[in-house]
């Protein structure tokens, strides 16, 4: 084996490379000088056999550790018992590392058997972690960097990785809905865009994708966020709302180790708004009848004599399992891992239910010393049976208690009695079923001709295979369906609806890394292209009249002559041109310069320039620092760059024909088509520019770290609808152009406490971040209401100087609870001032009449603060006390406000209210009530609806105990921990709707609880084995 | 060294690769929108001109309290805004916007949204119709084929300014696609243009429409499009509000003449079953239809104006109930009017049965007292959506019949001293309402077109041709204001986007 080669050898070969490419090969050439005065290994020394064992401080083996030869890339990994054995030059060095320890260096010196004790890392300073395109040094990082274990992320029995991070990453947003096969929202430092999409871009196993539901988290090795600029512009036009990178486990040499580790456990909603009983209801809505109604008695108190919860009726407790089996290994040319899991969440709501099974099979074939090639492949699959939960629970808010919800066979008949559907059988009459297939392969060569150089090509595609079906069942509304006749809720055909979906991409990313240390300077350059299509594609078609056996669910069955069939397609390409340099200087000075030049096929101009660069100061490794007790590490970093945000549809700058536009000629349907959007044809990405001061310190002897950083993003050229005149003709009389900005500009602090004793392990952390957004300037876009709920028009408007989606709202001053009230609510010249050009009365509620004009409208309404939070925390607890170790995690955010939507929304005189406001609600009794009077209409939007959105939430509790190992070696066990668990054990907040985490909506209107999943509690069994 | 050979091959082919990846796709970031028709990819298809012009009729359905052509809206600023009928529904239902239509109170302004439904439909109606002359200018159709589409788009692009000049006055008056962005911005799409001047190109293009359509049921002619009978009835009605009362009786005259069109003895089958759609007396409706989509028809038309229910409630009503028939059009039919209770359900103390054989249940479980019978659609007879969504019941509906242009003739030839044909028409209308003849003077000429035509969205703008707009919507009540309220607020919106070069009507 020879690693050195004549210099002049080199130098033919990159002269040749400079004709093929210039660019490239002058930073080659580069490399060369740098490399000439370079050492390098010495050859033909005797070898060693060696052999030994890695435990950590406590005695423990360290399972999976590094073992490798200093300057070599020769290595091996220890297997369970922390036992490995490995090849040596007599004088070498061999290098221990793992993550979470910090790395040991042991002279071989002639020994054959060496055994390491690894310390655990302070703030893992030296551990590696995964940056676009490569992997960096913890303590080399100029940017914002989080990053979480993959242990970390599967001890929370959650459906993705992003579910489990909540709370445990600085400036990181999620939120998630308790449906099953929900993706949650994740907001990486605010919100920056409003109709680009606001959610982070993924990079799993260096493949950009959008949604990570069919990622086990039990395959999950690590999880970083990419915060800032510097550390997110490699990802260029597309990183503007941060990168989430998943890296996914790796198979190790030595011995094959299976493990089994599997949860099973139950939900239910963790809260539940109480309604208003049969007896409550009808009392509310007669008195509502009189206050504001003819006076009819509506509802007869004799039918109060049964009282429906239809929550309960609706919502269940239900089952929930997630088993995963994995196999990995790996000898001299081959690492291996190989696994299957198998998750089902059976939602709280009855009729939904979502299964998945995953498989994944990641191997590494080392070829030589410099050629290794990677595969790692997977496969999902998903089966969804989703419900209407906007109907179902609408309906069971809204619908009479005193109607039964289902009696034999037949349902109670809520519409009939001028109310809501009922919500039972809107959930029953629906079949929709979903079956995802999803295949994702790459498979990479990387090659390392020289010590310091790394080529590496990659090619991965993904392939998903998408089947929707909806049934819905025919239903007169008589009695063959329910109790008694009449209302509008029927469904007179019934109608089958299938969709196909199918979408392709690949990704052929081309790299050259380029690492060399001379004297004090480290230098890591890399440059790269890559090169990406992704199509996608969908077919419909429905009938009517198709019969209820499922076995005749296809198109071929029902009536012909109501079938509708339709496609729709996108395809979009992208190719870039990246590179990226690290330097060091003296491991004091950092600096890391990144470009990336992105081409778009979505728009007319293609081609975008994303620079940014880094900075940073390992104060700690000044020569002034060296007597200093107090800081074990001190790093000050800053970065700039610039981001982009192409997420916009492919044919935005395109005009196209709107086809199918039907008209009725000698009485027969033809269709035509118009030509009437104003589009602009030079509409572009989005551009972010983001700066970042950043200090990471520990002190107390590294028992103590952390890190702050102070961020300010600027959107500009945010994509905005500007109103164009109607005389042009464009339906919707608006243009999306690029014109506005929007800015993000916060405040995240982490502390780390790793504490010891005899006995106990413990480690605190906490995070807390502050975030404010706004729109900075509308450059003639359009402000924007929206947030609309019921009949009462918008709740939000985005305009100048206010977050995107901040609250629009009249000013709620309370109830009128007397007569003089009522004759003082006037205005500066003394008129009694008109709500809605009505005089209010007693029991109304009274807004502030703002522009003074004495009447009450739209042009009262003023910004009432955002769903965003003003601040987000976290604190992670977990404590090892002999073989029981416990951890905690907690979530909270506050300053966000949310709109009880459901609450505002009455859609007819009949609908159910809270049991709060039929008991509360102002009457002569009652006159001190700030509750209105009963009211059988809508009311307008006011901040009485407004509440405030803080909570905090015990995310995670779990207990678990490890089996000590003698017991286990009986059965050939090398680990067997087993633990019970609970996901939202419990959440503080005053917010009185089902969950103060919203996670639909659009970003004009996400805080609004109109038809929210509860929040659901998880209570699991679990057990982790490995053989 | 043979092996690092090799690598090194292998590492030049890898950077060869991935460098020249890119170059030999030149074209890889050329993607065009899939499953979606360009305007350069449009230019190529020689039927897209056949297509844009049906694009132009589609422009008809607009409304649903969206933008709005002939629907609910444009119901609201005819008939709810006249004499003939009341908003409607529950006091809060489309509050404040139809209040201010009703009753000319201060939510009649340019931020009124209704108004801009009515501005953004018709100029919708227009900019179709632009780009489908556009196109067929270009088209490679015969010269007859071309002129006939050409003449039924010039129609309905008058039909459209028709509306918008007697809605708001004069307003921009846009003939031509813009060219780009730059050019959408110039001064003529932000001024208004004087009426006058709108009127002389809506003449323009009836006038075109009158020399170049065929006549009803030539061989070429398909049941729906405009021919020259419609062309010649729409100018008849247009050279009335000018006051050229010579040209509007010599077109009614020879539409007359043609003797393509008749009164249908039974003036409820208008409005009654489908089977008596385009029916001798249509001269041009709004055709509707029932296709899968269940598209073709003008949205929430019908089920906007339909009873609804209240009180008591405990059936599935029709509607919205919205535009009520007023007690002083009730008060305005003679007894033995045929026309007073096919045109408004009455809702009686006991249960009303309708046409189609629908019970309506008693007052105590309705709404409103009365309802438009003209809006009504027979659903337990006539087929609608096959997915039995009836937002969009097919209802046809007249723009111009039969029986206005006798109404036009009749006026126009009183006008011009020709009392014995005024006479004749008049006669001929009240004959079929089961009424005796009586002398044509002004006043029961106008007395007969309201009865003849109430609640077909058309009384507002007759009486302010009439100039007694005032009084009469005054003695109700209403704060009309003279010189003000004989047209609506431009939308304030539309003004700003101008930068104010769009001036607002009078007194707004």
């Amino acid at each position: 084996m020879n690693y050195f080669l004549p210099i002049n050898f080199k130098k033919t070969i990159l002269m040749r490379l400079l004709f093929i490419n210039t660019g490239i090969g002058l930073l080659l050439l580069l490399s060369l000088q740098l490399s000439a005065g370079g050492p390098g290994l010495k050859v033909n020394e005797p070898v060693l056999d060696i052999t030994g064992k890695v435990t950590n401080i406590n005695g423990e083996p360290v399972a999976g550790a590094t073992v490798r030869v200093k300057g070599s890339t020769a290595g091996t990994s220890t297997n369970a018992s922390g036992d490995y054995s490995i090849s040596v030059p007599e004088n070498g060095t061999l290098i221990f590392s793992s993550i979470g320890y910090e790395d040991m260096e042991v002279q071989v010196n002639g020994l054959i058997i060496i055994n390491a004790v690894l310390r655990p890392s302070t703030k893992s300073l030296d551990q590696v972690i995964v940056v676009g395109y490569g992997t960096q040094r913890r303590r080399d990082v100029t940017g914002a960097v989080s990053s979480v274990s993959g242990s970390e992320i599967s001890k929370q029995p959650v459906l993705t990785a992003t579910q489990a991070i909540q709370g445990k990453v600085a400036g990181v947003q999620i939120v998630s809905s308790g449906a099953p096969n929900s993706a949650p929202s994740v907001r990486i430092r605010g919100t920056g865009s409003v109709f680009s999409g606001a959610d982070p871009l993924y990079v799993v196993d260096g493949v950009i994708t959008t949604d990570i539901r069919n990622i086990n988290s039990a395959d999950i090795a690590s999880l970083e966020v990419l915060k800032d600029a510097s550390s997110a512009a490699i990802y260029g036009v597309r990183a503007a709302n941060g990168v989430i990178i998943i890296t996914t486990k790796k198979g190790r040499g030595g011995k094959m180790l299976i493990s089994y580790d599997a949860n099973v456990g139950i939900r239910e909603a963790s809260h539940l708004v109480k309604m208003a009983n049969a007896t409550q209801y009808a009392t509310y809505i007669n008195e509502a009848s009189v206050n504001t109604g003819n006076g009819d008695v509506l509802i007869d108190p004799a039918t109060t004599n049964t009282s429906t919860d239809w929550f309960s009726t609706i919502l269940r407790r239900s089952f929930q399992q997630n088993h995963n089996v994995s196999i990995s290994g790996g000898g001299e040319k081959v690492n291996y891992f190989f696994s299957v899991g198998y998750l089902t969440d059976e939602g709280i709501v009855i009729n939904n239910k979502f299964d998945r099974i995953t498989i994944r099979s990641n191997n590494e074939y080392k070829i030589n010393d410099k050629i290794k090639v990677n595969t790692l492949i997977s496969y999902s699959h998903g089966n969804t049976q989703d419900v209407n939960l906007g109907s179902a629970y609408n309906n069971a808010y809204h619908a009479a208690p005193t109607i039964t919800s289902k009696l034999n066979g037949k349902y109670g008949n809520t519409s009939a009695f001028q109310n809501v559907g009922n919500p039972l059988l809107d959930i029953e009459s629906n079949n929709n079923k979903y079956k995802e297939n999803r295949l994702q392969g790459t498979g990479y060569i990387e090659i390392k001709p020289l010590s310091w150089l790394t080529l590496r090509s990659s090619y991965g595609v993904e392939l998903g295979f998408n089947n929707r079906k909806i049934y819905t069942s025919q239903f007169p509304n008589d009695t063959t369906t329910f109790i008694v006749t009449g209302g509008s809720q029927q469904n007179v055909k019934s109608s089958l609806f299938i969709s196909d979906e199918k979408n392709t991409r690949w990704v052929w990313d081309n790299t050259a890394t380029l690492q060399k240390s001379f004297d004090k300077h480290d230098l890591t350059l890399l440059v790269g292209t890559t090169a990406e299509e992704i199509f996608s594609e969908s077919n419909t078609g429905s009938r009517t009249d198709v019969p209820s056996d499922p076995n005749l669910w296809y198109l071929s069955q029902g009536d012909p002559g109501s079938q509708l069939n339709s496609s729709s397609a996108d395809k979009r390409a992208r190719n870039s041109y990246l590179a990226r340099l690290n330097y060091s200087y003296n491991k004091k000075y950092l600096l890391t310069a990144t470009y990336r030049a992105d081409g778009t096929s979505i728009f007319t101009k293609s081609w975008g320039y994303f620079p940014s660069i880094g900075v940073g100061w390992n104060i700690i490794n000044e020569g002034f620092m060296a007597d200093q007790k107090i800081f074990k590490q001190l790093k000050l970093r800053g970065s700039w760059g610039r981001l982009g945000n192409d997420n916009i549809p492919s044919s935005a700058r395109f005009q196209t024909l709107l086809t199918g536009l039907a008209y009725s000629f000698d009485g027969t349907i033809v269709t035509g088509a118009s030509l009437l959007d104003v589009i602009d044809k030079d509409i572009k990405w989005e551009t972010t520019d983001e700066s970042d001061i950043g200090l990471e310190f520990s002190i107390l002897r590294g028992r103590l770290s952390g890190e702050v950083d102070v961020y300010k993003k600027q959107v500009n050229d945010a994509l905005i609808n500007v109103r164009i005149p109607g005389v042009l003709g464009d339906p919707d009389g608006i243009l999306l152009t690029n014109v506005a900005s929007i800015e993000n500009k916060g405040i995240e602090l982490a502390l780390n406490w790793n504490g010891k004793s005899k006995q106990v392990n413990y480690t605190l952390s906490g995070n807390v971040s502050y975030n404010k957004n706004k729109v900075v300037a509308l450059n003639g876009g359009q402000a924007i209401f929206g947030g609309f709920v019921g009949s009462k028009g918008s709740t939000t408007y985005t305009n100048n100087g206010q977050a995107i989606g901040e609250f629009y709202l009249l000013q709620d001053e309370g109830v009128f609870h007397n007569q003089t009230e009522l004759a003082g609510y006037i205005n500066s010249l003394g008129n009694l001032i008109t709500i809605n050009g009505q005089l209010p009365t007693l029991g109304d509620l009274r807004y502030k009449d703002l522009n003074d004009d004495g009447k009450i409208d739209d042009n009262d309404r003023s910004k009432s603060g955002s769903y965003q939070p003003k601040f987000t925390l976290g604190f992670t607890a977990n404590v090892t006390y002999k073989a029981v170790d416990v951890s905690v995690n907690a979530y909270g955010t506050i300053g966000s406000k949310i709109y009880n939507g459901k609450k505002a929304a009455r859609f007819n005189s009949r609908d159910n209210v809270e049991a709060s406001v039929a008991e509360d609600r102002w009457t002569f009794a009652n006159y001190a009530s700030d509750v209105p009077r009963a009211n059988l209409n809508a009311i307008p939007h006011s901040t009485y609806f407004l509440e405030s959105g803080n909570f905090l939430r015990i995310n995670n509790l779990t207990i678990g105990y490890t089996f000590p190992s003698p017991m286990l070696s009986k059965y050939h066990l090398s680990n067997f921990r087993c633990y019970i668990t609970s996901q939202n054990l419990v959440t503080f907040t005053k917010y009185s709707g089902f969950t103060p985490e919203i996670s639909n909506g659009d970003a004009l209107g996400q805080g609004i609880e109109y038809n929210a999943y509860p929040t659901t509690r998880t209570y699991a069994f679990g057990i982790n084995l490995t053989f | 060294m043979q092996q690092e050979k090799n690598s090194y091959k292998l590492l030049i082919w890898v950077i060869i690769g991935s460098f020249s990846m890119v170059s030999c796709k030149k074209d890889f970031l050329d993607v065009q929108p899939q499953g979606q028709i360009t305007s350069e990819a449009a230019s190529s298809d020689p039927n897209i001109a056949r297509k844009l012009v049906t694009g132009v009729y589609n422009q008809l359905y607009q409304g649903g309290f969206d933008n709005d052509v002939h629907g609910i809206i444009f119901a609201m600023a005819t008939d709810v805004a006249s004499d003939d009928a009341d908003k409607g529904s529950t006091a809060l239902d489309q509050a404040p916007e139809a209040i201010g239509f009703d009753n000319f109170t201060s939510d009649l302004d340019g931020n009124n949204f209704y108004v801009s439904r009515l501005w953004n439909g018709n100029y919708s109606g227009i900019a179709a119709a632009n780009q489908a002359l556009e196109k067929l200018e270009q088209s490679k159709f015969d010269h007859i084929t071309k002129r006939t589409f050409i003449g039924e788009v010039r129609f309905l692009r008058a039909f459209f300014y028709f509306n918008l000049v007697r809605l708001f006055g004069g307003v921009p008056k846009v003939l031509r696609v813009p060219a780009n962005l730059a050019d959408a911005n110039s001064d003529e799409f932000k001024t208004r243009a004087p009426k006058d001047s709108i009127y002389a190109a809506i003449i323009n293009d009836l006038q075109y429409g009158v020399d170049s359509l065929p006549l009803k049921g030539e061989a070429t002619t398909q049941v729906g499009r405009a021919n020259k009978g419609a062309a010649q009835s729409l100018l008849a009605k247009v050279y009335l509000y000018q006051q050229n009362y010579q040209k509007a009786y010599d077109l009614s005259r020879e539409v007359i003449l043609s003797n393509k069109f008749a009164l249908i003895s039974d003036y409820s089958k208008n409005f009654r079953s489908k089977i008596y759609d385009n029916n001798i007396e249509s001269i041009f409706e709004i055709q509707t239809g029932t296709n899968a989509d269940c598209n073709a028809a003008v949205p929430f038309y019908v089920v906007s104006q339909g009873p609804r229910v209240g009180g008591l409630g405990g059936w599935s009503d029709l509607g919205f109930g919205l535009n009520n028939p007023s007690q002083d059009l009730v008060n305005e039919y003679e007894p033995g009017d045929l026309r007073d209770s096919i045109t408004i359900i009455y809702i009686g103390p006991d249960s009303t049965v309708l046409w189609d054989g629908f019970v309506i249940p008693a007052r105590n479980r309705v709404e409103n007292d009365r309802y438009n019978y003209k809006a009504y659609y027979g659903r337990r007879t006539d087929t609608y959506c096959v997915t039995g969504n009836t937002d969009r019941l097919p209802k046809n509906i007249h723009i111009i019949r039969y029986a206005e242009v006798l109404l036009i003739n009749a006026e126009a030839a009183l006008q011009i001293g020709n009392a014995s044909d005024a006479f004749t028409d008049l006669s001929l209308i009240r004959q079929r309402a089961g009424l005796l003849p009586v002398p044509a003077t002004i006043s029961a000429i106008w007395h007969e077109r309201r009865v003849e035509l109430a609640m077909e969205q058309d009384r507002f703008f007759d009486i302010v041709r009439q100039r007694r707009a005032g009084t009469l919507l005054r003695a109700l009540g209403k704060t009309f204001v003279d010189g003000k309220n004989e047209v609506f607020p431009i939308p304030q919106s539309e003004i700003d986007l101008s930068g104010g070069k769009l001036i607002q009507n009078n007194g707004y």
